[in-house]
């Protein structure tokens, strides 16, 4: 009975409902010396199939702080929910919009929170600090985060995060003889997201940005920090 | 007078028809009999100075506490019942510790004050299947220093969870002629040294003993040295330059 | 102590304490916990299920469609089964996946729906109001590992808006101006699309049936767990019609062409 012979090497399966599903995507942020570049397709996939062309994964939080997640869509969307119903909260406990650093710290605490049951969301805050500088802070689902200039995060995150070291960081780079690198990038030279968002420090120039296709300024003043959202279309492949 | 009280003063949480909650009253009545304790704020920072009655020549007076740290940048000075203080310095040092871990920012002085008074309100019955709370309200008055992104600042809060901020201000059984002395005296010019000098002469005008550096206490909080309470030599310096 | 004020002056049961929303999910949970829970089972695959649920974008409105059929694994089970509820006035949702979670949602729908409408407070829940809603408690009900095993879409039409929403067991969410649940999502939704997206303003009722027609048939050509008998809803500014079962005509001729597998002989 060879059929029974094979029945019986087989392992026991277990089956478990998984709570999670990975909805592809990528988000990108840079930061210069007084501006903040936020940056995510809109694409919402499974597996090989598209969901929908229009989900956007980048969020205005407060004048100065915008929020991009990646990973999966669900806990993505729940996450800056909370995230929002948090600031909120203290705005009305402290009568003032929460500082970005205090958001990044936040957003730890909010993650590791769940340290047993994570967000699967990977998440990148820019803006602008209260100091006037640009800041990109980078999350891990359960919270570790640094500040930094840049990074990329999700499906082509192996892709460019490299070109971002490359030309933000200038690793690989030689400076010619006699020149030294740039100290901050201008803003004409960054990426082409599929949705942008371009915060400004208070009392900085435009770099050019008013130039840009499809571009939209979401403040209505031009006194404090200016945010601006580029949208470009996906390749419909 | 009393006999009129006497149907409504019993409960703490029951309204008089005049629409008065006596015993709320009778705790802010408990902090007059308190020793005098002063706020001054400046330009430069906040200057607090309590009165430490020593009634034994036995007592330690170095063991009376009467302005303690809350966090870096917040300090406090009380009057009244100063032991029912502690359950409330312990809530606000607690929130200030909160606030930075979650937001890794110094809490705001009028934020930890806030918390403070939420506290002060929290008397009465509890509610089935609740942990017990206080059975009636604080009988202190406390006087909140701090700086931060808006500058030091002052406040003020009593029994009633009420509070109020001021640019200088005395709680305690000497407050009504060291208050009349603050509105005279203080301008918004006034230099941190000026006003420790003048929280001393307004305690020496109001203390019953000789001042020295044994009977008063001095703490101030500043953009540079956040909170510090000042050690008896310097406070001798200061009661010496008078 | 207790430092944290949101936990003060309030009955420590949610049961008494419905409307208390502040901090919800901080707030400790004191009240009785059933001594059985670890021993309770939840739901770990669906047992009688229904298959693709296709919904467009068109002039008027939005078009769905679902057959009739509820599938107990590969035997057709139930072939009369209605797989397109309509939710008040405005809405309807259409169902794959487990039958009986289905059923459970339209029941709390329909519950909700006379709750809201007992207030009489002029307001009423519309399409994009009972989307939310359901993600709420999709999304909930996978976070404590007892989803709804079901792939929901959610059409409708109010105040001049079309509306047109995905959801999931996992409380995924997207809206598309095409969408399509399970077999669907893979063999109509490219059609769909090539349809639909780019003409959602100028499609006509009968170019949105035909269209819809076109992909049920389809569907039940390539999909082994579809019924020839399937329901078309429309939600427009004249509220919900769910129509009268239908089929489609079909071909099958070819089959006696095909070689390679099955019971042939040569």
């Amino acid at each position: 009975m060879p059929d029974m012979v094979a029945l019986s090497r087989q392992q026991p399966q277990e089956r478990q409902f998984n709570p999670y599903s990975e909805n592809g995507g990528t988000i990108l942020a840079i930061s210069g010396a007084d501006f903040s570049v936020i940056a995510g397709d809109t694409r919402q996939s499974e597996g090989y199939s598209i969901q929908t062309r229009y989900a956007p994964k980048v969020f205005r939080l407060t004048d100065k702080a915008v929020l991009a997640v990646n990973g999966f869509a669900a806990d993505g969307n729940m996450f800056v929910k909370q995230v929002r119903q948090r600031l909120e909260w203290y705005r009305h406990a402290h009568a003032k919009d929460m500082p970005l650093r205090a958001i990044a710290r936040l957003i730890q605490t909010m993650l590791y929170a769940r340290r047993f049951f994570p967000y699967y969301v990977y998440n990148i805050l820019g803006g602008i600090e209260d100091d006037g500088s640009g800041a990109v802070y980078s999350f891990d689902p359960v919270g570790s985060y640094e500040r930094e200039s840049c990074r990329a995060a999700g499906a082509a995150q192996s892709l460019v995060q490299p070109f971002l070291d490359n030309q933000i960081y200038f690793k690989n780079q030689v400076p010619q003889p006699g020149m030294t690198h740039p100290k901050h990038l201008p803003l004409g030279t960054v990426g082409d997201g599929l949705e942008m968002f371009v915060v400004l420090a208070k009392g900085s120039p435009l770099y050019g940005l008013e130039n840009f296709d499809g571009v939209q300024e979401m403040t209505s003043t031009h006194e404090g920090e200016r945010i601006f959202v580029v949208r470009r279309n996906l390749k419909r492949d | 007078m009393f006999l009129t009280r006497s149907e409504y003063d019993r409960g703490v949480n029951t309204f008089s028809p005049e629409g008065r909650l006596f015993q709320v009253e009778y705790a802010i009545e408990a902090i007059k009999l308190g020793s005098t304790t002063v706020g001054v704020k400046t330009d430069e920072g906040v200057v607090l100075g309590v009165e430490k009655r020593v009634q034994s020549p036995l007592i330690e007076s170095s063991s009376i506490e009467k302005i303690m740290e809350i966090d870096d940048h917040l300090g406090c000075a009380m009057s009244g019942l100063t032991a029912d203080a502690r359950t409330m310095i312990d809530h606000a040092r607690v929130t200030a510790q909160n606030h930075s871990f979650t937001y890794d920012e110094r809490i705001k002085v009028e934020s930890v004050t806030q918390a403070v008074c939420d506290l002060a309100l929290r008397f009465g019955e509890s509610v089935h299947d609740e942990d017990a709370m206080m059975s009636r309200p604080f009988g202190v008055a406390l006087l909140i220093a701090g700086i931060d992104e808006l500058g030091p600042q002052l406040y003020h809060t009593d029994p009633s969870g009420t509070f109020v901020r001021y640019q200088a201000k005395a709680i305690g059984s000497g407050s009504e002629a060291a208050q009349a002395e603050l509105q005279d005296k203080w301008h918004s010019k006034m230099t941190l040294k000026e006003a420790q000098t003048l929280t001393l002469r307004i305690l020496k005008q109001v203390m019953e003993e000789k001042l020295d550096r044994h009977n008063v206490q001095l703490a101030q909080v500043t953009k540079e040295k956040g909170f510090e309470i000042l050690d008896e030599t310097s406070l001798k310096a200061i009661i010496d330059e008078m | 102590m207790d430092h944290f004020p949101m936990n003060w002056g309030r009955p420590r049961n949610d049961a008494l304490d419905a409307y208390g929303t502040y901090p919800i999910a901080q707030r400790p949970y004191n009240g009785p916990t059933d001594a059985f829970s670890a021993g309770v089972q939840h739901t770990q695959q669906p047992i009688v299920t229904g298959t693709s649920v296709l919904a467009i974008k068109y002039k008027d409105g939005i078009m769905m469609a679902a057959d009739n059929l509820a599938s107990y694994g590969s035997l057709a089970r139930f072939k009369d089964i209605q797989r397109l509820h309509p939710v008040g006035t405005n809405t309807v949702i259409g169902a794959g996946g487990d039958m009986s979670d289905f059923q459970y949602i339209q029941n709390f729908l329909d519950q909700l729906m006379i709750e809201e409408f007992t207030e009489q407070d002029g307001h009423s829940l519309g399409p994009s109001e009972i989307h939310e809603y359901l993600s709420r408690v999709m999304y909930a009900r996978r976070s404590k590992m007892n989803p709804l095993w079901n792939s929901l879409i959610v059409g409708g039409f109010k105040d001049g808006k079309r509306f047109l929403s995905y959801v999931d067991l996992l409380g995924t969410t997207y809206s598309a101006s095409t969408l399509a649940t399970g077999y669907g999502s893979y063999i109509a939704q490219p059609l769909l699309r090539k349809a639909v997206e780019g003409n959602e303003d100028t499609l006509t009722e009968d170019e949105a049936v035909k269209i819809i027609e076109q992909s049920m048939k389809v569907l039940y050509y390539r999909d082994a767990r579809s019924l020839n008998k399937y329901q078309i809803a429309k939600i427009t500014a004249d509220g919900v019609i769910v129509s009268e079962s239908r089929s489609a005509e079909t071909q099958w001729s070819f089959a006696e062409g095909i070689r390679g597998y099955g019971a042939q002989t040569q």
